[in-house]
């Protein structure tokens, strides 16, 4: 035992590597990228919606690339780890990460350094906006009668919830006020886990208004124990075509959502980008994918690399604007 | 490391004052009338009168009930006669192997760390050589199988990948 | 009628069947390992589902967690290690049973009050879906606040130890659950400027430290214990009958209050089992056996928080809020597989829908003999060299909770409470209550906060609603009737001595 010594350990480590990259190399002479398994990387636990995204695009990407695709929950932090496993990663294109819209806000919190432009994007590929739902035997019939209704109340009279304080959805009721010209805490904000707890305490009479995403709303609004009178979107959610979006019903032009999309380290071969976008596409595009979707009522989205970057630049301002104005930004 | 309820209620008084301080120096939330400081203090404060009352010696008759009551049916033995140091580095090998853990399996990989970890336990609880190989061969390939193949859970390869 | 022959036509596929039997081993094993939690034994399935028929998923998931759930009373009951923090509320209990020999009546306890408080669970699933939901959606913060200071309140009746330190226990654990950014205010508390701490520490690494970690540290410093009367484990079911007759009352009330919590949202098996120990405790004509190796609190938590797990589909089937955090999981299966929860579930899928409770009962039933398979391998742990298992156990637990989040952090965090249940133990200091304050603090600290900010910090609603009030009254009777009693005793000891 005493004659095995750190540097012949570290000589074993060094030969097990080279072995490995030596393999690498001749599987890489005899086929392009990906000659082994991608590990994609979900910043949230399995069972909730990200992690079945992550999946259903694994499990295409898997027959378009002729590679497994595992997904691998990186939980932690609060979405801050596995983003930053994703960040970290060698950018050999075996490790890709899908990144959901926390990123644009973590870092005006102070949570990390981590910023939109820490990472090759590749596609993005859901956005889901908000709705704005009320109790099921609330007076509001329509978002108009709403917006008068919560003009006419003092401030901070009336309650919402749909996420924890400073979360996505908090923010969407902050562009909402803003945008309708009252202060960003006219409503005050009721912080909750997440939007079921939200819904369910809507139902149960404690709060008057709920902004969450469709999808999470779904069920309970099915039940009749709620109803969404509008969608911060620019158009209709196909599975609920009488909710008006916000432009159709006040002429407010303001639109927001929880998006998610694939990306990698950053320095990610220029090739082996463009191969994956376009896999991305044609998963986008899979009816597998798209049946999936539209059966959990998550949104479909598309932009290749480009398009992503630059919608993730616009996103990140916005937020930065609308956390700065909650105070919920640091500095 | 059994103390007297004096000391461990002064260390709960202490933990509990600092918590409540900590909490205290939290930045309130706009809009929140509550903010983040409220449930340290209270937790906190309540420490403070709980730890003082232990060090006061409250309650403690139903301790005493309870240990006779324990004593009654009770197998355990006395602690083996060996020096302190032996018996405290001992006991800090279930937590030390898991910092091992920790720190080693990324590099070494799931394998040999195991084995390793199982080795070291076996052997501090007094395991024969048989056992202890037997064991430590055994147990990190059983494990393996059973959560890096079945359950797919993402095991360090480390120097030693696993042939499946 | 048509519809219970068509759903009966879907359970009694072959892939379903085998999906259901090999799931029900699964959670069998994963349950009784040390380390590993029912929630984790649904989790790890669902990379596997992915590859299942809609109904087949949803069989893995309903077996594999009552399984899991049963199963952690294994370790419980043989080594003081609770393998869920379902178990946790009266690991003690059953724990003394086994060294008072005992172990087979134990564990059949733990097996046959689980399986038919599943199956009162399921009952209540199938009849009083509708009505049971009206109560999950009648419950708002200002309930839920007085539900989780009733659950911590249990904390000083389960420890046989001082009150003053159980309470103590408990604060520590609220204390651990402030750390993170997960608390109403959104802000980083006690983080360290550590990443990994901002997301908070789970109970289920901290769960595992306490007990089995500390454990074996215990382990390391005593001599091997001498083996337990060398004699045949004896029958698992012998004796379940009579105790059926005989605790016919904390049986009725295990499951009610199980159903109760598990339709509950935010509020799930781990609570239903702390609550029915204590009121066990609480109404036994002799109470001051409980923690002697006693079955009554067993048979009452067993049979509640199994009974909890069905009940908990209710609001998960009809709305879409997780009773837990399993239906949490299952409820993200459903939507894969395109059973999308609602009332449509209940109209439109109504064959899937009854599927679904042929598929809860099947699972309570076959546990019974595999669960007595199980607990005869298991019971092997008992003969086996302490120097053998206890490795083992020390490899699980870093495995198991490196799996959660496939995060080392979490095996820091397993080493750091092993190292802290140590010296609590010593000290007289109950870690049950602390894993009760872990697991319950993020309720109390949410609901208090959200509950004034909804009322503008006003106490009112606190009290006004009606059960609301029902529940504060509940919780303030419990409150001062240890003091009365203490106060009583006091009294009588007085007279005692005044007198002699």
């Amino acid at each position: 035992m005493t004659t095995w010594t750190r540097r012949q350990t570290l000589a074993a480590g060094g030969a097990a590597g080279a072995a490995a990259t030596l393999g690498l190399k001749t599987a890489a002479a005899q086929g392009a990228y990906p000659n082994r398994p991608v590990t994609i990387i979900c910043p949230w636990g399995a069972g909730g919606g990200t992690d079945a995204t992550a999946r259903i695009i694994a499990a295409v990407m898997e027959k378009e690339l002729k590679q497994p695709f595992n997904v691998v929950n990186r939980t932690g932090g609060s979405g801050v780890v596995g983003h930053s496993a994703i960040a970290t990663a060698a950018p050999d294109g075996y490790t890709l990460g899908l990144m959901t819209v926390e990123i644009s806000m973590m870092h005006w919190q102070g949570l990390t350094e981590l910023k939109p432009d820490s990472y090759t994007p590749l596609a993005l590929m859901n956005e889901d906006p908000p709705g704005v739902q009320v109790k099921g035997d609330s007076p509001y019939k329509t978002v108009k009668e709403l917006a008068d209704a919560i003009k006419a109340t003092p401030h901070g009279k009336l309650k919402a919830s749909g996420t924890g304080q400073g979360g996505i959805w908090h923010l969407a009721l902050v562009g909402w006020l803003t945008a309708m010209g009252l202060k960003p805490d006219h409503v005050a904000w009721v912080p909750s886990n997440g939007a079921a707890p939200a819904m369910q305490d809507l139902a149960a009479g404690g709060l008057d208004i709920v902004t969450c995403s469709v999808p999470e709303a779904r069920a309970i609004i099915e039940a009749g124990k709620a109803r969404s009178l509008a969608v911060m979107a620019a158009e209709r959610n196909p599975v609920f075509k009488d909710v008006p979006t916000l432009k159709e019903a006040m002429g407010i032009d303001y639109t927001t959502g929880a998006w998610r999309g694939m990306s990698g380290p950053k320095g990610l071969p220029k090739e082996i980008a463009s191969q994956l976008t376009a896999a991305f596409k044609k998963v986008n595009e899979s009816a597998e994918f798209r049946e999936f979707m539209a059966n959990r009522g998550f949104g479909v989205k598309w932009a290749d690399a480009d398009g992503f970057a630059k919608f993730m630049d616009e996103g990140n301002k916005a937020m930065g604007v609308a956390m700065k104005a909650a105070g919920l930004a640091k500095g | 490391m059994q103390l007297s309820d004096r000391v461990t209620g002064l260390l709960v008084v202490g933990l509990g004052a600092a918590a409540a301080y900590a909490g205290s120096k939290l930045p309130p939330v706009p809009g929140q009338q509550v903010g983040p400081n409220v449930f340290p203090m209270v937790v906190g404060i309540g420490m403070v009168l709980c730890g003082a009352l232990i060090a006061l010696g409250v309650g403690r008759h139903f301790e005493e009930e309870a240990q006779a009551d324990l004593a009654a049916h009770s197998d355990e033995e006395a602690p083996p006669p060996v020096p302190w140091w032996i018996a405290g580095a001992r006991l800090l090998v279930p937590p030390g192997l898991l910092v091992f853990y920790a720190v080693a399996s990324d590099f070494l990989g799931f394998l040999i760390t195991a084995a390793i970890m199982v080795a070291v336990a076996a052997r501090a609880l007094g395991a024969s050589w048989l056992i202890t190989v037997g064991m430590a061969v055994a147990a990190p390939i059983f494990v393996s199988l059973a959560f890096g193949k079945l359950l797919r859970v993402p095991l360090p390869p480390g120097l030693l990948p696993t042939p499946w | 009628m048509n519809v219970y022959v068509e759903a009966f036509a879907l359970v009694m596929q072959k892939d379903v069947l085998l999906a259901i039997l090999l799931s029900a081993i699964y959670g069998l094993v994963v349950g009784s390992l040390p380390g590993l939690s029912a929630t984790m034994a649904t989790a790890l399935l669902v990379p596997v589902t992915f590859y299942l028929s809609p109904i087949a998923a949803v069989a893995t998931i309903i077996t594999a967690s009552a399984m899991a759930i049963f199963s952690g009373d294994i370790p419980g009951a043989l080594l003081r290690i609770p393998g869920t923090p379902a178990s946790a509320a009266y690991t003690d209990e059953a724990y003394a049973m086994t060294r008072k020999g005992q172990p087979e009546l134990a564990l059949g306890i733990g097996l046959w009050f689980s399986a038919l408080g599943g199956i009162a669970g399921t009952l209540s699933l199938m009849l009083l879906a509708p009505p049971l939901a009206e109560i999950a959606l009648s419950f708002s913060t200002y309930e839920y606040f007085w539900l989780a200071f009733l659950g911590l309140m249990c904390a000083t009746l389960v420890a046989r130890s001082s009150p003053v330190k159980a309470i103590v226990s408990m604060l520590l654990g609220l204390l651990v659950a402030c750390v993170g950014i997960e608390n109403p205010a959104g802000t980083p508390r006690f983080t360290f400027g550590s990443t990994d701490l901002l997301g908070g520490i789970e109970p289920i690494p901290a769960l595992v430290g306490v007990f089995a970690v500390s454990e074996v540290m215990r382990a390391m410093m005593t001599a091997e214990p001498p083996k337990l009367p060398h004699r045949r484990f004896g029958s698992i079911l012998r004796g379940q009958l009579e105790l059926t007759k005989k605790y016919v009352a904390p049986q009725v009330r295990g499951n009610i209050v199980g159903i109760i919590i598990g339709v509950l949202p935010g509020a799930g098996a781990d609570m239903a089992a702390w609550v029915s120990y204590s009121m066990s405790k609480r109404f036994s004509k002799t109470p001051e056996k409980f923690g002697t190796g006693h079955p009554e609190g067993l048979i009452e938590a067993g049979a509640s928080n199994n009974a909890s797990l069905a009940s908990g589909w209710v609001p998960s089937l009809l709305f879409g809020i997780p009773g837990d955090t399993i239906t949490a999981i299952a409820i993200g299966v459903l939507y894969m597989k395109g059973l999308n929860p609602g009332p449509t579930l209940f109209t439109e899928r109504a064959s899937s829908m009854y599927a679904l409770y042929i598929i809860f009962i099947l699972a309570n039933i076959i546990m019974i003999p595999l669960g007595i398979i199980m607990i005869r391998i298991a019971s092997k742990v008992l003969r086996a060299p302490r120097s053998a298992i206890m490795p083992v156990i020390v490899l699980l637990c870093a495995v198991g909770s490196f799996a959660i989040g496939n995060n080392l952090f979490a095996v820091l965090t397993v080493a750091a409470f092993g190292v802290f249940g140590f010296v609590m133990e010593r000290n007289g200091y109950p870690v049950a209550a602390m894993v009760l304050g872990i697991v319950m603090g993020t309720m109390v600290e949410q609901s208090f906060v959200t509950s004034l900010i909804k009322s503008d910090g006003s106490i009112w609603p606190f009290f006004s609603r009606p059960i609301a009030s029902i529940l504060a009254a509940m919780t303030i009777a419990a409150l001062l009737w240890p003091v009365f009693a203490s106060l009583l005793g006091w009294w009588r000891r007085s007279q005692a001595q005044a007198s002699g």
